[in-house]
């Protein structure tokens, strides 16, 4: 029930939403399909973030007035509420970007550990599905950089060949709050399968190929996806209930979701005349004079 | 007689006896008995020899009832009786009769047509005498042919001619006679099933039409039949109102029918002067239970007959506009407009006492609540919004009377929550939106940063930074653990209002406790958890409602260049004069009222008619406008502004005052909330918990000045320009200002002129500096000051340039045309009234922080960003939301130092408000019909001690601390919802 989560369920709608705007056909259809958000369970499960340290989202020093607040506890109750809406708003400005090929869903457990899936649609990783997990900072938005790590280490000069994680530091040097935001990290980890740099790579074999024998690089790269494609429809690494999962298509199951997806588009108006909360304007458009549009009295 | 013939048509049996029974036979039996009858008939019809009956209409003519009995003598009760018994037989016979072949009559239809059966009968009663009891037994007989008719029978001339007749000798009465009730609502039952058949049957229609065009006028008699019922009360005019709205159903299809109601008939104007009338007859004092009362509750009005008969006619209006054609409706609206709330309900808003104002006011709003069509909203809210009344908008005068102590204060909240309540775009422009609209109160920096979201909950953390010391919840665990559920909400007292949709689908706590304890022993406030639930479905409705609005409000649309008030002078008025706009709809009459030319002036120039509302920013005491600013206006202003100026120039004696200042009521209320607001300075303290408080302290402005002036005395008044604990700096200068009240002219002049330049604002308003000086200063303002070029925001036209406009009541003080920032009246008053939150009794401050929470739920950013915001640095001389809660915390942290016991007292107010809320959830789980709340009900909690509820600084305390925490949940919400991209 508990509000401040309200994340997860919202987000999972989030999630269907964006998927949904970017299947029309540009995938191989079907090739994915959520897992159905598990029922609310009752307020307690799900662990809030641990605190973090310094909670006060204060922008400047603190003022007197504000330190003596953070002295008794005002501030610190409210932390995971400010931690969480600051992901959330994040979250919600990743939905905005739009950005193409890459789906992200916060975790059921923590809101701080998002996972995510990448389609490469050209190129030398044309093909590729990564699935990948993004790791928050508990100090957000005044720690590092969130951390990006690949289920399975893909071929690539900045993807650490052991860990799976994307060199994501080099792009943001320093987190500066205000400036730097999480869909910037997604919209890098996409770009650099489009634009290979081989700068001081995590994975030294990947870099050298690269530059030396780019011929190898591709078949290794080629390889790589497959591996990865093979995995595909392995059970996601991470246990959530809000992990990522593929399955094979199934037409009794997916062509019914399918369905609902291209439909939903059309929902939220049905839904708000259900609702019957509408406004009331007699505004003429570009005027702000009350009752100034010429069918003011014909409106019903 | 025929009425043993009704009792029994229902019944089944009749029905299957006949059922078997092979049509032939019926119809011999019918020939049969209407052979018998007819001998009868003959033998008592004086023009048999002439023939048909059909001729002898006209000669009988309509109303000359009992002249044929009384002629040819009586008739013998054995052969009527006879007559009523086969005619009886006939009825069921006809009426169980089916449809012919392919629709062709059934034969005894046929036959009945061709005999003129009916026709013949009716004459029959006529004959004899025409009593109410045979019109009684004829209306019946009817009633039950078109009710119960298996084949369509109005179509035939013969059955519909005879019905019409009848309907016209029974209208002939007339209104004012005295018809038996019992008839009439045999009439009405009659009508409404002949309406029935129309709303089912349209082709009917024309018959009626045509039929009555045969007597001469073009007449839909059903209809002219009904008006008469219209107001009735009881279950005879809720049929007639039934059966009307049938009629305004067909009307909006067939042009026929809606061209006779609107110029045929006096539906319109009697429907809409009806109000007038029934209005009239409504209480103009109502009874006031209790102090906390401020707005009529389905309890309070199901107890008064007057008002349950009213609002039925509203609601009939409501439906009529819902469903009539729009010639019909528009035509209503006009009268609505013109012959109700312009002559009757403005007068009543500008009554002389405060009690019949107060009422009035209450009406107002219970009449906006149960009006549910766009359209007659529409007429509602320009009357409010645009028309004038002695040349002040309602508007404005509803707007000022928030400030007036006593109950007529607290009511007019009441009506600005339900006017915020529609998410009306036009109202929010005019109480707020147009003096944002210019973003003249931020700083030229700040545009940019209008829509900017506020990711990390910076505005949120800043609310809450302002919980006091004394109760943070390190002191007081927010979470009282006694209760099973501790919700927070506003609405929870208005059991009627609107937003409690809202609540049923609230999360249910579970048991496991009211706080946890997250990492390391830190409290979490769960009720905080209900503040964003009820922020995020507050925000997501308005958001939704607000899709229909013309514009976003983001500070580039409507463009913040074209709306400054320098050039809106040159701009906004021919502008305005080229619009052709017709609110409301003019009636289709003769009278057509003419429009109101003030009604075209543009939103802005408005901003010159408010000056008076300066002294509502006036936290402290302020002494007395001064007589400078206030220009004496050459219009003799109404009488009972008069009135009310003479008591109020006795009211404030000792202080002398140009009479000419009292321009409207608004002044005038204005100097009695100050004339009480100063006197518990100089009046012994313990007066404030007196009992004369409760005492009727509105009586009567007009009447007894002495008997006001003596409970003016006594009453600790909250309205918004008490003194109460201000900071040091703030009593300076206020202590500087009251000497300068005792200056006159030019020495006064030199010390603003002195004061503004040590401000360093551009020298032209008095009362700006006025403003300036009073308004506390706050911490978090200094350290966000920055520069500002001041001379951005200076006109650059002289102020000799501006040409006086015909349509400005009053001359120009030159206060605020300068693009002075000001955030409009409305703002202005709500923010005093809440940096007074702990003089405010209890229900004061509910209303004050429901409303403010609900426009915090707006989600246009030039709104949004003004109220929560809170680094957004705004002009010096514009007071921020913020600011003024900042004050109120510094009240509460004086008040806690000196008081020993203050947090005792806060445990013991939040116990007494917990019990307070769940015996409200208790009275609401019962009282409301709707038991689907989704509420298990609560168990009422009994405190322990209860705190007196005068202890208003110990309620106002906890309630600022709750508010806090919802401003917070709101601006937390927003920095989610109001950037998700909308459906495309």
């Amino acid at each position: 029930m508990v509000r401040c989560i309200i994340s997860a369920g919202d987000l999972t709608v989030f999630v269907g939403v964006s998927l949904q705007q970017r299947s029309d056909g540009e995938e191989p259809s079907g090739q994915g399909e959520h897992r159905a958000s598990p029922a609310r369970p009752p307020f307690g499960k799900k662990q809030l973030p641990s605190i973090p340290k310094n909670t006060a989202p204060v922008t400047k020093p603190p003022s007197p007035a504000s330190a003596a607040q953070s002295a008794n506890g005002t501030h610190a109750s409210y932390g995971p509420f400010y931690l969480e809406y600051s992901l959330l708003a994040e979250f919600t400005l990743v939905i905005k970007q739009k950005l193409p090929g890459i789906y992200v869903q916060p975790s059921y457990r923590s809101a701080l550990m998002w996972f995510g899936v990448i389609f490469i649609r050209h190129g030398l990783y044309q093909d590729g599905v990564f699935k990948f997990t993004v790791y928050i900072p508990d100090n957000y938005p005044d720690g590092d950089c969130p951390r990006v790590v690949f289920d399975i280490p893909v071929f690539h000069p900045l993807v650490d060949p052991v860990s799976g994680e994307l060199d994501v530091r080099r792009a943001f040097t320093k987190w500066r709050r205000n400036h730097n935001h999480i869909w910037q990290v997604l919209m890098y980890a996409r770009t650099v399968f489009y634009k290979i740099n081989t700068m001081e790579p995590l994975n030294p074999e990947a870099a050298v190929l690269y530059d030396k024998d780019v011929q190898l690089f591709k078949s290794k790269v080629v390889d790589s996806v497959k591996l990865c494609n093979s995995h595909l429809f392995d059970q996601p690494k991470i246990d959530d209930p809000y992990a990522i999962s593929f399955s094979p298509w199934n037409p009794t199951i997916h062509e019914e979701a399918k369905e609902r997806m291209f439909t939903h588009k059309r929902r939220p108006e049905d839904h708000h005349k259900g609702l019957q909360v509408t406004g009331l304007s007699w505004v003429k458009p570009g005027s702000t004079q009350p009752f100034s549009k010429e069918d003011s009295s014909l409106q019903t | 007689m025929m009425a043993s013939v009704v009792a029994r048509g229902n019944q089944a049996s009749q029905s299957t006896v006949l059922q078997g029974v092979d049509p032939e036979t019926c119809m011999i039996v019918f020939k049969n008995h209407w052979a018998q009858v007819v001998k009868i008939l003959e033998k008592h019809d004086p023009l048999r020899s002439v023939g048909g009956g059909v001729s002898a209409l006209g000669g009988l003519g309509v109303g000359g009832g009992g002249l044929g009995g009384l002629r040819f003598g009586p008739i013998p009760g054995d052969e009527a009786s006879a007559v009523q018994n086969y005619v009886e037989h006939m009825l069921f016979l006809l009426m169980e009769e089916k449809c012919g072949q392919a629709g062709a009559m059934g034969p005894i239809l046929e036959f009945v047509v061709m005999e003129n059966v009916m026709e013949r009968l009716f004459l029959w009663s006529l004959r004899r005498e025409f009593t109410d009891d045979m019109k009684l037994e004829q209306l019946k007989m009817y009633e039950m042919l078109v009710g119960q008719a298996r084949q369509p029978l109005l179509h035939h001339k013969p059955v519909l001619r005879p019905l019409m007749m009848l309907l016209s000798a029974c209208s002939s009465d007339g209104p004012a006679s005295s018809t038996a009730p019992a008839v009439e609502a045999e009439l009405v039952l009659l009508l409404h099933q002949l309406c029935c058949v129309l709303a089912k049957d349209p082709s009917v229609l024309e018959l009626f039409f045509h039929t009555s065009e045969d007597q001469g006028a073009a007449n839909f008699l059903i209809f002219s039949l009904l008006i008469p019922f219209i107001h009735r009360e009881g279950a005879v005019g809720q049929q007639a109102r039934d059966a009307l709205l049938l009629i305004m159903a067909l009307s909006a299809e067939n042009h026929v029918v809606a061209k006779h109601i609107a110029e045929n008939t006096y539906f319109c104007p009697v429907l809409a002067t009806g109000l007038s009338g029934l209005y009239s007859s409504l209480p103009t004092k109502l009874e006031v239970r209790s102090e906390e009362w401020h707005c009529l509750h389905r309890e309070d009005w199901q107890q008064m007959p007057a008002l349950v008969q009213f609002l039925n006619s509203l609601e009939f209006c409501n439906a009529v506009i819902q469903v009539a054609h729009p010639s019909i409706r528009d035509q209503l609206l006009g009268y609505i407009y013109n012959g109700f709330l312009v002559p009757v309900m403005a007068p009543a808003l500008h009554k002389l006492t405060l009690e019949e104002v107060m009422t009035t006011t209450a009406y107002l709003d219970l009449f906006l609540r149960s009006v549910s069509e766009p359209a007659l909203l529409q007429t509602f809210l320009s009357f409010i919004l645009l028309h004038r009344h002695d040349n002040v908008h309602i508007l404005d005068t509803l707007v000022s009377r928030i400030n007036v102590p006593f109950q007529l204060g607290t009511v007019s909240l009441a009506l600005f929550r339900t006017l915020i309540g529609l998410y009306c775009e036009d109202v929010m422009l005019q109480l707020i939106l147009r003096y944002l609209i210019p973003c003249n109160h931020m700083m030229l920096s700040q545009r940019a940063v209008l829509r900017e979201r506020d990711c990390y909950s910076v505005s949120a953390a800043k609310f809450l930074s302002l919980t006091p010391s004394c109760c943070s919840p390190d002191i007081i665990p927010p979470p009282l653990r006694q209760l099973d559920e501790v919700v927070w909400s506003k609405t929870v007292d208005d059991d009627d209002y609107k937003a409690m949709e809202t609540e049923k689908d609230c999360p249910q706590v579970d048991n496991s406790g009211h706080s946890c304890v997250i990492g390391s022993e830190i409290y979490m406030d769960v009720s905080y958890l209900h503040y964003l639930y009820d922020a995020r479905s507050g925000i997501s409705k308005c958001i939704r409602a607000c899709q229909v609005w013309s514009a976003p409000y983001d500070g580039e649309t409507p463009p913040p260049e074209e709306y400054q008030p320098s050039t809106l002078e040159e701009v906004g008025r021919p502008r305005a004069a080229t619009l052709s706009r017709k609110p409301p709809p003019q009636p289709h009459h003769p009278q057509k009222p003419r429009p109101d030319p003030q009604r075209d002036s543009p939103a802005a120039p408005n901003l010159l008619e408010l000056e008076w509302d300066d002294s509502y920013d006036a936290g402290p005491a302020q002494p007395l406008p001064e007589p400078e600013v206030t220009q004496p206006i050459p219009v003799e202003p109404p009488k009972h502004i008069q009135e009310l100026r003479k008591n109020a120039i006795m009211l404030i004696k000792g202080a002398y005052i140009e009479e000419s200042d009292f321009q409207n009521d608004v002044m005038v209320y204005n100097l009695v909330a100050q004339k009480d607001a100063s006197d518990p300075i100089e009046l012994p303290k313990a007066a404030k918990t007196s009992s004369a408080d409760k005492q009727t302290n509105s009586d009567v402005l007009s009447d007894s000045n002495s008997h006001q002036l003596g409970q003016a005395n006594n009453r600790p008044i909250s309205n918004g320009l008490t003194s109460r604990s201000h900071s040091a700096e703030d009593d300076e200068s206020k202590s500087s200002l009251q000497t300068d009240s005792n200056l006159e002219g030019e020495e006064l002049m030199a010390q603003y002129e002195e004061l503004i330049r040590t401000l360093g604002v551009e020298a032209g308003s008095p009362m700006k500096a006025d403003r300036e000086c009073q308004r506390p200063i706050s911490p978090m303002e200094e350290e966000e000051e920055e520069e500002v070029d001041f001379t951005s925001f200076c006109p650059e036209t002289p102020e000799g340039d501006k040409i006086p406009s015909p349509y400005t009541a009053k001359p120009r003080s030159g206060s605020r045309i300068h693009g002075i920032p000001f955030t409009g009246p409305f703002v202005s008053v709500l923010l005093s009234r809440l940096e007074n939150m702990l003089d405010n009794s209890l229900h004061v401050n509910l209303l004050l922080t429901g409303i403010l929470a609900q426009l915090a739920t707006y989600p246009q950013p030039i709104l949004r960003s003004f109220l929560l915001n809170t680094t957004t640095v705004l002009q010096p001389s514009v007071r921020s939301l913020y600011q003024v809660l900042a004050s109120v915390k510094n009240q509460i942290e004086q008040l806690a130092v000196t008081r020993r016991d203050f947090t005792e007292l806060l445990t013991t107010a939040q116990h007494s408000l917990l019990a307070r809320e769940s015996s409200l959830w208790g009275q609401d789980c019962h009282s409301q019909e709707s038991g689907d709340k989704g509420r298990t009900k609560q168990p009422v909690v009994q405190p322990k001690t209860i705190l007196p509820a005068n202890r208003t600084e110990v309620y106002g305390t906890v309630l600022f601390t709750e508010f806090l925490k919802e401003l917070a949940a709101i601006a937390q919400e927003h920095t989610i919802l109001s950037h998700l991209p909308m459906e495309e």
